[in-house]
């Protein structure tokens, strides 16, 4: 590990303004640090500044001096602060009862100890898992090289979708959450000051080194969007403790009676991007909860353009599967699930 | 009680210490206990290996003198072959030679400034099948076994490579101080270490003493003496004439420290409709290292009459780290294949599996202890193969296990001071299995002195020679040492007794640490021990010699039985129950033997499931070493599991091995249940989703 210097900036544009210092040749933003430290451990980058935004909040203080929670209402809409934690939202109230498929992703990755520490912020600019990608003797792609070593290596828990030339799958439970549910996100450092989630991100033929299209200077400090009490994610991993999905959905419906008068659903684990099945959405429209052999049709068309490489066509039935489940879960029906285990 | 530990009273009464818990629980906890890892000696250098990154390539270039010139950095050194060119390395991992700084920052630089470039090879083999050619042929008295049938079952069974992934990485830390020095080692043999150290630290045995008081696991990787991480620490201690800290990072450990290595089980099999298995022919492969051996696989494993079966086997050369001895060496490869081989003929012949077993084992407790196994998990709802309509589908499997009794010598000293306090000495370690609380108790209960009375001391070169924890020897030959030296230090006490109140010494006893003649107390133990004119020393001796007297001979047989749920859209598997029946003769701790049976349990569940190296095939790089793609077990994972001590011939009987039995047949026995719920088998570990919905595909989809 290199020697950084640590920066405590006071509020989001110091951190902005840190981010871009011109002292340093290279400055980079941490705020739980789990994917920081992971990339500082592995030699993969060798910033000369960390600048540390854990502590920043946004609109800390509410009326009357009162400390705003990391979730709340603001009018009609949820906002995430930038540092609320995965097991903020995974507990919150307000996400379990407005927004369960929020609540649901962010409970369901990494570990207690991880959500403990891992913010929102953090979660949605983390960069990839690939295997490639964290090890430093492979000078692939996204580091600058000339060869995806994935297509013909070990690419079992690689993308699905998506032309190349990298095959990441993007590394964020959250972020095909909040896709389905359009949330905005909210910057400083820049002119604008917010972008669409579906802004955020781009595939691999737009900009191999990064994920993401926040300018340099952007500091996200929160996330907001309407609530979404009918949705639900679905997520399927090999281990139950401390794993990443092989393949999860999230799913956002709008009812009317007891229809479905309109839906989101994006596909996580399959692609270098939160994937938007817009075709299922479609096809989910007019249904009731009662029409299963409708909506396990509607989840077949999930599948389409999918490219499975060498090692992972086994994602592809993966797909329909949770597809299919997280619109179960969204209309609050059973899913099959395992027998409780009585210790 | 809770309803945790609801499954354990079956357990009481079946040992000569039920309630105690380790002596060194609290120090493991809090951090008060020092692992080998944790010693930073004053003035210490750091070493760190120089390794190959792929699997097979040689250095094309590296700056020495740019590392030379980062502050602090002391050495680099490069082994050179003959001709003066760089050794190459054969695998991911493989040192080529090693880097010594003041700080771990130093060592980093300088490894950075190294800046070494490496050509690879494209010519490797990362797989056993791309190492196979073609099937072997089937000798001569098994074809005719295989001619006369009646039926020939017929199947390819693989595993994968398991890594020991110890807690606490393998390495050493020298406290040289001149002419003697301590080393504190992560080792699964104390004097193995010592033995191997002396010449590259440049001194006599005698001048220096090894630790290794507590030790962050094994699993058989840390039975390879002082180690190249050993050697190459004291060879810099000794130039450098300081201390010297080498220990291996979590990366290292995965790449370079030794496996299970992967198997492929070829079976041809003559049966009958009726189950009785004629014979036939099995060839298996062990995925090894560069070098050969240390890849076999144990089928057929005996446990089970199966004919004339002849049995070929190759080891076939990777370009991967090697293997080395890991929690019963072999066998739960080959137990495997042989459990859902089992399972396989028994659905082809339409008998239940579990009476194909009661009719092919050897052994009536083998059998006993199948038919308790079944009852205990609920057999009877076990349904056909494949016969359920549901999505989730339940399955039951079983599988069971035997382990042999292998001598070993040990020494134990008990010891009564003065002041009345006593001294259990032995030199072996703790690997974590419980040495430590082992010997406290079975002094306890020989000299008739509560547990907490006796120190323990142990892990330390200097103290009385023990063997290493290799073979599941440790507790039947030492137990029955310190019985002997209890036994001999409360006969030395009881004579001053009598010497001082009269008779003899054998109308004494010592109970509860109380003097008593004809059951009542007549002395202190403070009393009794202020006559020593100095100390006790109580000495005991287990060895091959003393074997029948100590009643260690024997089998250590098992049954486990597994309940678990297949999602056959999602191919997860989830484990409900296992039921593992374990012998070990006298039991010395109802918790420690429990947990060294949980452990087994868990450990094969992770290797039924999740575990696997993964080789890059183009690169021949470990894709995964480290702990997140390197999948292990987590507590999410975990089913219900219920240990069950055999205590049948716990009175007759002394110690037996129990360290490595109880991991040999969970692997299988999930197997089979996996079998039993989808109706078609998966053949390959880790029985991941991918497999599964493979798998319940081929048997014609999920409902």
């Amino acid at each position: 590990m290199n020697k950084f210097a640590i920066a405590q900036p006071a509020t989001f544009e110091q951190a902005s303004k840190a981010s871009v210092d011109k002292l340093y040749s290279l400055p980079v933003i941490k705020a739980g640090g789990v994917d920081v430290l992971d990339h500082l451990k592995e030699g993969l980058m060798e910033p000369d500044l960390l600048v540390n935004v854990r502590r920043l909040r946004y609109n800390e203080l509410g009326p009357a001096g009162a400390v705003n929670p990391p979730i709340r209402f603001e009018g009609k809409q949820i906002l995430l602060d930038a540092n609320a934690t995965l097991a903020d939202i995974a507990m919150s109230n307000i996400t379990l009862g407005q927004s369960p498929v929020l609540a649901q992703a962010a409970a369901n990755a990494a570990t207690p100890a991880v959500r403990n520490v891992a913010s929102v912020a953090g979660n949605l600019l983390q960069r990839p898992r690939c295997w490639y990608y964290r090890n430093n003797q492979f000078a692939c792609l996204k580091k600058g090289g000339n060869m995806c070593f994935a297509v013909e290596g070990e690419n079992k828990f690689h993308a699905i979708f998506g032309p190349g030339p990298c095959h990441i799958v993007h590394p964020s439970n959250l972020a095909p959450a909040l896709m389905a549910m359009d949330a905005t996100v909210h910057v400083v450092g820049s002119k604008r000051t917010s972008l669409p989630i579906s802004e955020l991100f781009h595939m691999p033929d737009k900009g191999i080194l990064s994920e993401h299209n926040l300018e340099p200077g952007e500091v996200v400090t929160h996330v907001t969007f309407d609530v979404a009490p009918t949705s639900g994610f679905y997520a399927i991993k090999e281990k139950q403790s401390f794993d990443w999905p092989c393949v999860f959905a999230c799913v956002k419906l709008t009812m009317s009676g007891g229809t479905i008068a309109a839906a989101r659903v994006v596909a996580g684990a399959v692609a270098p991007v939160p994937w938007e099945l817009a075709a299922v959405a479609e096809k989910l429209k007019g249904l009731s909860k009662a029409d299963e052999a409708g909506i396990a049709a509607a989840a077949e068309l999930a599948v389409q353009g999918a490219r499975p490489m060498t090692g992972n066509a086994y994602k592809v039935a993966m797909l329909k599967v949770c597809v299919k489940r997280a619109v179960t879960i969204a209309l609050g029906g059973q899913v099959p699930s395992f027998s409780e285990i009585r210790r | 009680m809770s309803e945790a530990t609801s499954n354990r009273p079956i357990n009481l009464g079946s040992s000569m210490n039920d309630q105690a818990t380790r002596l060194d629980a609290v120090a493991k906890i809090t951090g008060a206990a020092k692992y080998g890892r944790d010693v930073y000696p004053e003035g210490g250098v750091f070493i760190r290996f120089i390794r190959c990154p792929f699997g097979a390539a040689s250095l094309t270039s590296v700056d020495v003198a740019a590392a030379k010139a980062v502050p602090g950095v002391l050495d680099v050194e490069l082994t050179k072959k003959e001709d003066g060119s760089y050794k190459e390395g054969q695998y991911h991992g493989a040192t080529v030679g090693y880097i010594v700084a003041e700080s771990p920052r130093a060592l980093h630089r300088g490894m950075a400034a190294l800046a070494c470039t490496w050509k690879r090879k494209t010519e490797l083999t990362t797989s056993i099948d791309q190492g196979v050619k073609g099937e072997p042929e089937v000798p001569g008295a098994a074809a005719d076994v295989l001619k006369d049938g009646p039926n020939v079952f017929e199947a390819v069974y693989s595993t994968q490579v398991q890594t020991h992934s110890s807690l606490e990485t393998h390495g050493v830390s020298i406290d040289y101080k001149g002419d003697r020095a301590v080393v504190y080692a992560s080792t699964q043999g104390t004097f193995s270490v010592r033995d191997g150290l002396d010449q590259a630290l440049g001194m006599p045995a005698s001048n220096f003493e090894v630790v290794c008081e507590y030790v962050g696991g094994g699993f058989g990787s840390k039975l390879n003496g002082a180690g190249k991480e050993g050697l190459t620490a004291a060879k810099v201690a000794a130039k450098y004439k300081r201390p010297a800290y080498l220990f291996v990072d979590r990366k290292e450990e995965h790449l370079d420290t030794g496996n299970r290595p992967s198997s492929r089980s070829s079976v041809k099999i003559a049966y009958e409709k009726d189950g009785t298995i004629k014979g036939g022919h099995v060839f298996t492969w062990g995925g090894v290292g560069p070098n050969k051996g240390g890849g076999g696989v144990n089928i057929p494993s005996q446990r089970y009459s199966l004919g004339r079966v002849e049995k070929g086997h190759e080891d076939i050369s990777l370009n991967a780290g090697m293997p080395r001895a890991f929690r019963a060496p072999g066998h739960p490869q080959g137990a495997f294949a042989e459990e859902l081989m089992l399972d396989e003929i028994a659905a082809k012949c339409g008998i239940d599996p579990l009476e194909l077993r009661l009719k092919l084992v050897k052994g009536d407790v083998a059998a006993e202890m199948i038919r308790l196994g079944a009852k205990l998990i609920g057999w009877d709802r076990r349904v056909a193969n494949g016969s359920q309509k549901s999505v989730i589908k339940r399955g039951f499997g079983m599988g069971v296990t035997s382990w042999g009794r292998f001598p070993a010598s040990v020494e134990a000293e008990v010891n009564i001071n003065r002041d009345g306090s006593v001294e259990a000495r032995t030199g072996t370690q703790d690997i974590g299995t419980g040495q430590r609380t082992m010997v406290g108790i079975v002094t306890s209960e020989n000299l008739g002195v509560p547990l907490s009375a006796v120190t323990v001391h142990i892990g330390r070169s200097s103290l009385p020679e023990g063997p290493g924890s290799g073979g599941s020897v440790t507790t039947h030959n030492t137990a029955p040492a310190f019985m002997r030296a209890a036994q001999d230090a409360r006969g030395q006490l009881l004579e001053l007794v009598a010497k001082r109140a009269g008779g003899e010494a054998g109308d004494y006893s010592i109970a509860a640490g109380n003097i008593v003649k004809a059951g009542a107390k007549v002395m202190d133990w403070k009393d009794a021990c202020s006559l020593i004119a100095d100390a006790i020393r109580g000495r005991g001796k287990g060895s091959q010699k003393t074997i029948s007297e100590d009643k260690t001979t024997g089998t250590s047989n098992g049954a486990q039985f597994v309940d678990l749920e297949v999602d056959t859209e999602t191919g997860v598997v989830k484990v409900n129950r296992i039921v593992a029946i374990q012998a070990c003769g006298r039991v010395v701790s109802r918790k420690l033997a429990e947990s060294q049976i949980i452990g087994g349990v868990i450990q094969g569940i992770s290797y039924a499931l999740f575990e696997d190296r993964i080789l890059d095939r183009q690169t021949g790089a470990m894709v995964n070493p480290n702990l997140e793609w390197y999948k292990i077990a987590g507590p999410r994972d975990m089913p219900r599991i219920e240990p069950m001590l055999w205590s049948k011939d716990k009175e007759t009987a002394g110690p037996r091995s129990l360290g490595e039995p109880p991991t040999v047949p969970t692997s299988g026995a999930i197997a089979c249940a996996v079998f039993n719920a989808i109706g078609a088998p998966v053949r390959s570990l880790p029985i991941t989703p991918d497999r599964v919905l493979a798998a319940v595909a081929a048997a014609g989809g999920a409902v």
